[in-house]
């Protein structure tokens, strides 16, 4: 049996909440006394995760929600995005040219940087999708 | 004071905007009216941002915006003493090597 998860929160598509969502990352983090560069940068790859979720996946529309729920398995963290949003293809997740100058398009860059794997699954049957990203919680600088 | 926002004065010929507290999707935007706004009014720009306690790609998104406004429309453009957790991302985004950083706003002039 798998262990329990250290966090499970569901919460509405809303960017106004995303800042409640990084203060519980946050807390889940400190409890595991995560180095504090490392905790920074999965906060915000964990934002920038929902951030996506909230502007391309929902397009901004207010009704949808979001669950995260993170698990520690065998030094690894592991981060779980679960949305109810028409399905994404995950072949137009890709990172972008940082040498070029421009705003936006940095998420994918920020997640793939942060986190040693990443995968985002479009659900079959049911409507939504499911965004995993693991990260080591040793042996690695921020 | 609020625990965040942002604040558009003037020194000189520059603007400076001031912004503190957590800047993230929820209010970029404001952050980006504001930078777009200051260059109605005058050709150089300042953003104070010892007071950003986080950034996230949004609020990135909206320096990028006044950056590349200044150099398109020949003004100038730079950021004030950025915090640890914006230089953080500033480096993460390789753009430490692209924006003017400055200590203060007499650096920047005298840059």
């Amino acid at each position: 049996m798998s262990a329990p998860p250290l966090l499970r929160v569901e919460f509405p598509a809303r960017a106004e909440s995303l800042a409640e969502v990084r203060a519980a990352v946050n807390r889940t983090l400190l409890a595991l006394a995560v180095d504090a560069r490392v905790l920074a940068r999965i906060v915000l790859a964990i934002d920038e995760a929902c951030a996506n979720i909230i502007r391309h996946a929902y397009r901004g529309c207010s009704e949808g929600r979001i669950e995260l729920r993170i698990e520690r398995h065998r030094g690894r963290l592991r981060f779980r995005l679960r949305d109810h949003a028409p399905a994404v293809d995950p072949g137009c997740l890709k990172p972008r040219d940082l040498s070029v100058c421009r705003p936006g398009g940095l998420g994918i860059n920020i997640i793939d940087e942060t986190m040693d794997y990443w995968r985002l699954r479009p659900l079959k049957r049911r409507c939504g999708n499911v965004l995993t990203m693991v990260r080591r919680l040793q042996a690695r600088n921020a | 004071m609020m625990e965040k926002g942002c604040e558009l004065g003037r020194d000189g010929d520059w603007a400076i905007l001031r912004v503190w507290g957590e800047v993230d999707l929820s209010w970029s935007q404001d952050v980006r009216k504001q930078v777009l706004d200051a260059y109605a009014r005058v050709k150089s720009l300042a953003v104070q941002l010892d007071g950003v306690s986080y950034i996230d790609s949004s609020g990135i998104a909206a320096l990028v915006e006044g950056f590349q406004h200044a150099r398109a429309k020949g003004g100038r453009f730079a950021l004030l003493a950025p915090s640890e957790s914006v230089r953080a991302v500033l480096e993460l985004a390789r753009l430490d090597r692209v924006f003017p950083i400055f200590v203060d706003l007499a650096a920047a002039r005298a840059a």
